[in-house]
């Protein structure tokens, strides 16, 4: 399985060439949850003032491995040494003490606060016993110039785009006085300018001194940006290789062993049957502005509709407006001929809408529930979940175990709570019981956020069968290529509007992008 | 094994609180140069005749049915992450008229009885679909307008007992309603002592116990074997998850206050219709707020509820043997309160151990109520300094 640039699973212990001691060294380690293995034996060595990739199949224990060096949990074995001595753990805190710091997947802001408010919150500066926020506000500001993050400290948090709000995070981080930063996943959720502006930040910090480690899921990005990689497979290291002399094909095969997927769409299935209409669709925020404004769409039988945009345009509005879980404030919503604009969201689920929502733990998912619950949630007025008025569990349990082999979500059980899944065999339970509902019309919001390029192309494939036997597809993604790919019809959405409608078939991503940002004005047929 | 997994974190808070309970108050005892010892086993002491022993069985099965209801009543509603704090108001209300009305009509004792039910689970639901109502409409939280309407109740019930529904003569000692004729009475249960070949007692033990036995059973069906007891449940896990799933958040909050309203109804019942047959100025009170307690220590499931209104009983019950024998009656309210704050505070312990030994944290939901039962005893908390994990999408 060795491939070339592979510099050996198992180096020698001690310090790199130069004869200084590793910044972070993770001897061993070994992480096991009831009826898992999580990891086994890792070994990770990381240069001071390096950027190290870790990549990994979905469950393969990335998140888990940084949870461990981030103090949220004790190894069952192994050591950790940093700059050569050993520590341990009791608590984040003591890693944040020792000087790491950990941007996690999932943001972890507080929206009615400022920038500044959620910066300091937790290690707030004092003077005499009192809060001292000009303190705060000076800091902030200086590390903002330092590592070119360009925060404004007094802005309110819900104002942020995503991008924004992840310098946010990372700020929160340095503030701590973090010489090591851990991103998990911080590009899924960004559009490629944001992830350009994000490497630059992090090329800042590298110059600066500072170690970071980061997992991604994105294979080209990985060896654009790192100077090592670490490859994870099913708990425990294949080996460190240098991006330099790997292609991105290579890395795929020693993560999964398959090859690099592409979403390229087959022949044209769109049929002449009008499944989704809406007209003017208007939704407004609490603030009065509209988030939605006057969007007109149609998806046929057998269409992807592609909505692409830099997250926060009204993409999440638009989605609820479809699926019923927010008022419009102007406009209708049609299946078919019927106007169903004042239907509610289980009347729609029940004629034949699916739904991937785009924050899994928000919408998708009961985390402190089993996966069977996960299973029928969305699904419980129906068979297999419903029987009468009752909850068949038999048979809810029996179809989970039936989509986790199914849809290779790897967990324990149908009794696993959904807490105990990574984050990208959460989003593989969500797609199977959507698409084993057999809908309609699925709106699918980032349907491949977090998951590995084994499961994406598995993803991709199920979205193209179902699309050729005639199911309307309504997909929001950030993943340029994902969209290209897949849609017969891309709309370009900003600040509210559907402001052009591109061919997919003839546009590259760097135009899409630009179109996005609002760079390439209205081109294209509106 | 399994069964033991599953079991283990459910029983651990309950116990440990329990525990931390007995120490925290002995070391109260023992600064009010009390022997807690010598508490505890006047505690114990159920008398020394076999039929004394039985009696002091009755007294604590008659205290705990409604305190079981009580429970039950504000579990259902906790379950999808609201707090009734306005069962002691419901039943309060629910009683006084029921009691008016079983007293006013008269009818073949199957149907009385039945009559005297209905009229108390509507008046008590009705109470309680005000708090909704105002919740769905009008956005007030629940828990402000339940008290509220605490006030309003009780209120409402002393003026309907010294007004339109007294029934006892002018210038009596205790103001009452009328008493409910004999069809509408329900016998005691005692006719199983013999069976046993047990001392029947003095006391009767409450015929309410059956009705509360089919109640517990229903309700424990209702919340997790149908599809209604799922959405509620998925409510209180995840309201946004449970939107996106297409449950009707607001008809979900009204379904759930009349049927906890409903059940609350119940409370004073056992009372009313196997012993007193009126409503008394001194009717027992409280119930209400002790049943959050319950609630509490029963962690939201109908079974351990059962079991924590029978501690909760047991302790009441030495109310009286604590005052002959001469120590202060506090000593009691002492061990009670301390449980509900050993509860909160072990349910805390709980969690975090159980998050140890299971969850890295991965994933874990915003603070906020932990409602749910206790199969999901793993309830991970965020990682310090994290403020809100759910990522605000409206943004
Ligand atoms: N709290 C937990 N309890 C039980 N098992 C867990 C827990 N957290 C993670 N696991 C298991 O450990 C394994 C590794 O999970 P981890 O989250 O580290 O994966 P990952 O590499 O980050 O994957 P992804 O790319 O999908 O995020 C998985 O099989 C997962 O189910
Ligand atoms: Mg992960």
């Amino acid at each position: 399985m060795a491939a070339p640039g592979v510099t050996g699973g198992s180096p020698g212990a001690g310090a790199p060439a130069q004869g200084a001691p590793y910044a972070v060294e993770l001897r061993g380690i070994t992480k096991r949850f009831p009826g898992v293995v999580a990891n086994r034996n890792i070994e990770l060595r990381v240069r001071r003032g390096e950027v190290h990739a870790i990549v990994g199949e979905n469950g393969a224990g990335k998140s888990t491995l940084m949870k461990t060096l981030y103090g949220m949990h004790r190894p069952d074995e192994g050591t950790i040494l940093l700059d050569g001595r050993e520590v341990t753990f009791r608590s984040p805190a003591d890693a944040i003490d020792a000087g790491i710091g950990m941007v996690h997947q999932h943001f972890m802001l507080a929206d009615n606060f400022t920038v500044l408010e959620n910066i300091v919150l937790g290690s707030e500066p004092t003077r005499g016993g009192r809060l001292d926020l000009a303190e705060g506000r000076r800091r902030i500001r200086e590390i903002s110039e330092r590592y070119a993050l360009d925060l404004d400290p007094d802005e309110l948090v819900e104002h942020l785009g995503v991008g924004d709000r992840q310098r946010v995070e990372i700020a929160k981080v340095l503030y701590r006085g973090a010489t090591t930063l851990i991103l998990d996943e911080p590009t899924a959720v960004l559009v490629p300018q944001e992830v350009d502006e994000l490497f630059g930040n992090l090329a800042e910090l590298k110059r600066e001194g500072l170690t970071v480690i980061f997992i991604s899921h994105k294979l080209d990005e990985v060896r654009k940006v790192a100077d090592s990689i670490t490859v994870i497979r099913r708990g425990t290291t294949v080996g460190e290789v240098d991006p330099k002399t790997t292609t991105a094909r290579q890395l795929a095969e020693m993560m999964v062993g398959s090859e690099l997927p592409s979403p390229e769409t087959r022949t044209s299935t769109v049929r002449d049957t009008v499944v989704l209409e809406l007209r003017g669709v208007t939704v407004s925020t609490p603030g009065g502005r509209p988030a939605v404004d006057h969007v007109d769409l149609t998806v046929r039988e057998g269409e992807v509709v592609g909505i692409a945009g830099v997250e926060g345009n009204g993409q999440a509005e638009l989605v609820d407006a479809v699926m019923g879980l927010r008022p419009l404030a102007a406009g209708s919503v049609l299946v078919g001929d019927q106007d169903i604009t004042a239907w509610s969201t289980r009347a729609r689920r029940e004629a034949g809408f699916g739904f991937i929502p785009e924050d899994r733990h928000r919408q998708g998912m009961l985390l402190e529930g089993t996966l069977w619950e996960n299973r029928i949630l969305g699904h419980q007025t129906r068979p297999p979940a419903a029987k009468g008025w009752f909850i068949d569990r038999t048979a809810a349990r029996a179809d989970t175990e039936r989509i986790m082999k199914d849809y290779d979500v790897r967990a324990p059980g149908p009794d696993t709570l959904a807490l105990a899944l990574s984050g990208g065999n959460q989003q593989k339970l969500i797609v199977g019981r959507e698409m084993e509902s057999k809908p309609r019309l699925l709106v699918a919001a980032h349907p491949t956020r977090g998951v590995d390029v084994g499961a994406q192309a598995a993803i991709w494939e199920l979205l193209k069968d179902a699309r050729a036997e005639g199911m309307a597809i309504l997909l929001i993604s950030a993943d340029l290529d994902e969209l290209i790919g897949l849609s017969d019809t891309l709309h370009v959405m900003l600040r509210g509007r559907l402001v052009g409608t591109l061919d997919p078939a003839s546009c590259t991503p760097e135009q899409l992008g630009g179109h996005m940002t609002g760079a390439h004005g209205t081109a294209g047929a509106a | 094994m399994n069964a033991l997994r599953r079991l283990g974190p459910a029983l651990l808070a309950p116990v440990l609180a329990v525990v931390v309970a007995l120490v925290i108050s002995s070391a109260v005892m023992a600064a009010l140069a009390v022997n807690p010892f010598d508490v505890f086993s006047v505690m114990l002491n159920f008398g020394d005749s076999p039929s004394q022993q039985v009696t002091a069985m009755v007294v604590i099965v008659n205290r705990a049915i409604p305190l079981f209801l009580a429970g039950l009543a504000v579990a259902i509603a906790f379950r999808m992450g609201l707090f009734n704090i306005g069962v002691e108001g419901q039943y309060r209300l629910a009683t006084i008229v029921a009691a008016a009305v079983g007293a006013a009509v008269s009818l073949p004792a199957p149907l009385h009885i039945g009559l005297i039910i209905v009229v108390a689970m509507v008046v008590a639901a009705f109470w309680a679909g005000i708090v909704a109502v105002l919740k769905v409409t009008r956005g007030v939280s629940e828990v402000i307008s339940s008290i509220m309407l605490n006030f309003i109740a009780l209120g409402t019930a002393s003026y309907l007992l010294t007004g339109p529904f007294r029934g006892s003569p002018e210038g009596a000692s205790i103001i009452a309603t009328a008493d409910i004729p004999p069809s509408g009475q329900m016998p005691g249960l005692n006719g199983i002592f013999d069976v046993f070949g047990l001392a029947n007692p003095p006391r009767q033990l409450y015929g309410f116990l059956l009705v509360a036995a089919v109640v517990g059973i229903l309700i424990a069906v209702l919340l997790n074997r149908t599809r209604f007891g799922f959405d509620l449940k998925a409510s209180g896990m995840s309201p946004s998850a449970a939107s996106a799933s297409g449950v009707n958040a607001r008809s979900m909050v009204i379904k759930t206050m009349l049927l906890s309203g409903a059940v609350a109804g119940l409370i004073g019942l056992p009372d009313l219709l196997g012993n007193t047959h009126s409503y008394t100025t001194d009717f027992t009170a409280g119930l209400g707020f002790l049943g959050i307690a319950v609630a509490l220590l029963g962690r939201n499931k109908p079974l351990g509820i059962a079991l924590a209104a029978l501690l909760f009983a047991f302790l009441d019950r030495s109310l009286v043997p604590l005052q002959i024998a001469d120590y202060p009656s506090s000593v009691v309210t002492i061990v009670q309160g301390t449980i509900v704050l050993a509860v909160v505070v072990a349910n805390e312990i709980a969690r975090r151990v159980a998050r140890r030994s299971a969850a890295g944290g991965s994933a874990a939901p915003a603070g906020g109520p932990t409602a749910g039962d206790g199969s999901t005893g793993v309830v991970p908390t965020p990682p310090p300094g994290s403020t809100d994990q759910r990522q605000g999408a409206q943004a």
